[in-house]
């Protein structure tokens, strides 16, 4: 985790990579999983919304935010609006805190995601409580760790195919 | 040109804020219209038959994973399925043919209980043991004897009628020689008219002999002890005709009949006592019974 990372040279990412590791990660969001898994598994497509966020900030902002929440919503057959609230939200705050979010190193990342993972997570709270569901209990907030420690992973997965040295 | 570690200085479109507050705007819209109103079904429905190619698609490949796994699991499953059914379907039969059993002896044991109560002599109820080993005597041994005051000429019957008679009595069992024994006889009457008549065992059946000829004996009629004698109380059913033949050279009747009682196939039998306080018999009782037939 040096704080080269940033410095490093890196091949424009194309439009079409970003809307594909969207549809991977709706795609994902989609797979038949045992039940009881949702109470672990990390909201994906949060996360990657967060990574090109903060990495393409031009490309990807609130109102893609906006346009995937609702996507999530009808792939997690949740109330309609929650996701895209609480996506456009975070990514708005990521937007705002954006150029020093680049500079950290992965570990620092990794920790503004948890916040903004664990905000995305409190604004479905307090959405479905006040229309009135029950509090799912504090395991809900486990979700956004596991994502958090996943965030590091990710970011080198996804800049595999951008390194110069690779072609 | 764009870098991931380029920063954006310039940004295209409305400014953040106003992006957020016409997103979140849209959204708590959406959450309203949804939770408060339902107006997003048709939205919603539109959506998910959007998505639904896709999550088809998702599925396929578990799907056939799972389509793989049971058809090798499914082979030995079944088997051991099929075999475990099986087994039970054997347990089961053999339970079966065992309530059956148990059912007929307590149909058995309920009618004998029946006739027991009413009788007036009373009786005791008895297990059959065993049939007698020899084959030109008819016999069974029942688990009553001396020790149940069993005395040598008590009639056995059964639930539908007269079995035997008891013959010899050992301590612990006692031997009852049904009424097809060979040598075997009970005076009988039949019961629609009252005439009397004697059956005498052969052997494996039980017949009517010597009655005459002009005798009024029908197809079906029921042979009952006559109670003469007082070695039978009157009215055990015994036998029922089967078939008159009236032979114009023979001076009797031949009558083919059956007897009542499931004589070799009751479980359990009744012993009944013995009237008490017979009076004594004359001297000439048998001349005279003799005589009547």
């Amino acid at each position: 985790m040096s704080f080269d990372r940033p410095r490093e040279l890196l091949k424009p990412v194309k439009r079409r990579f970003i809307y594909l590791t969207f549809a991977i990660a709706i795609l994902v969001e989609l797979i038949p999983l045992p039940a009881g898994s949702t109470r672990w598994l990390p909201d994906l497509i949060g996360l990657l919304l967060l990574y090109w966020v903060i990495n393409q900030p031009r490309r990807i902002n609130i109102g893609s935010a906006f346009l995937l929440g609702l996507i999530a919503d009808v792939a997690t057959a949740g109330l309609f609006g929650q996701h895209a609230l609480a996506y456009s939200v975070t990514s708005y705050l990521a937007l705002m805190q954006q150029r020093q979010l680049v500079m950290f190193n992965l570990g620092q990342q990794a920790l503004a995601v948890l916040g903004l993972m664990l905000a995305n997570q409190a604004i479905m709270v307090v959405a479905r409580m006040i229309t009135g569901a029950a509090f799912v209990g504090w395991s809900y907030f486990l979700p956004p760790l596991i994502a958090a420690l996943l965030w590091p992973l990710l970011t080198k997965l996804l800049l595999l195919p951008y390194r110069q040295h690779s072609v | 040109m764009d870098f991931a570690n380029n920063p954006s200085f310039f940004h295209q479109g409305p400014r953040p804020g106003v992006r957020l507050a016409l997103c979140v705007l849209l959204s708590v819209a959406l959450l309203i219209g949804d939770s408060r109103f339902s107006l997003m079904e048709h939205l919603r429905e539109g959506l998910s038959v959007v998505l639904y190619p896709l999550q088809r698609a998702v599925n396929v490949p578990f799907a056939g994973a799972r389509h793989v796994i049971d058809f090798f699991t499914a082979q030995a499953e079944l088997k051991a399925e099929n075999d475990a059914l099986k087994n039970q379907r054997l347990q089961m039969s053999a339970q079966l043919l065992r309530l059956a059993t148990v059912e007929r002896e307590y149909r058995e044991l309920r009618q004998l209980n029946d006739i027991k109560s009413s009788r007036a002599e009373g009786g005791q109820l008895a297990e059959v043991l065993y049939t007698g080993r020899d084959p030109f005597s008819y016999k069974l041994i029942i688990d009553k004897g001396e020790d149940a005051h069993i005395r040598p000429g008590q009639p056995v019957i059964d639930s539908q009628g007269l079995i035997g008679q008891v013959t010899r009595v050992q301590p612990l069992t006692a031997e009852v020689t049904l009424i097809i024994d060979k040598n075997h006889m009970v005076p009988v009457m039949i019961e629609r008219t009252g005439a009397r008549a004697i059956l005498y065992g052969y052997g494996g059946g039980v017949e009517v002999r010597y009655l005459s000829n002009q005798a009024d004996v029908h197809q079906q009629d029921l042979l009952v002890t006559s109670g003469i004698d007082d070695l039978y109380p009157a009215g055990l059913p015994v036998a029922r005709v089967g078939k008159v033949e009236r032979n114009t050279g023979a001076a009797f009747a031949r009558l083919a009949t059956s007897p009542m009682a499931g004589v070799q196939q009751s479980r359990f039998v009744l012993v009944l006592n013995q009237k008490q306080h017979v009076p004594a018999r004359p001297a000439t009782a048998d001349a005279k019974q003799n005589a009547t037939e």
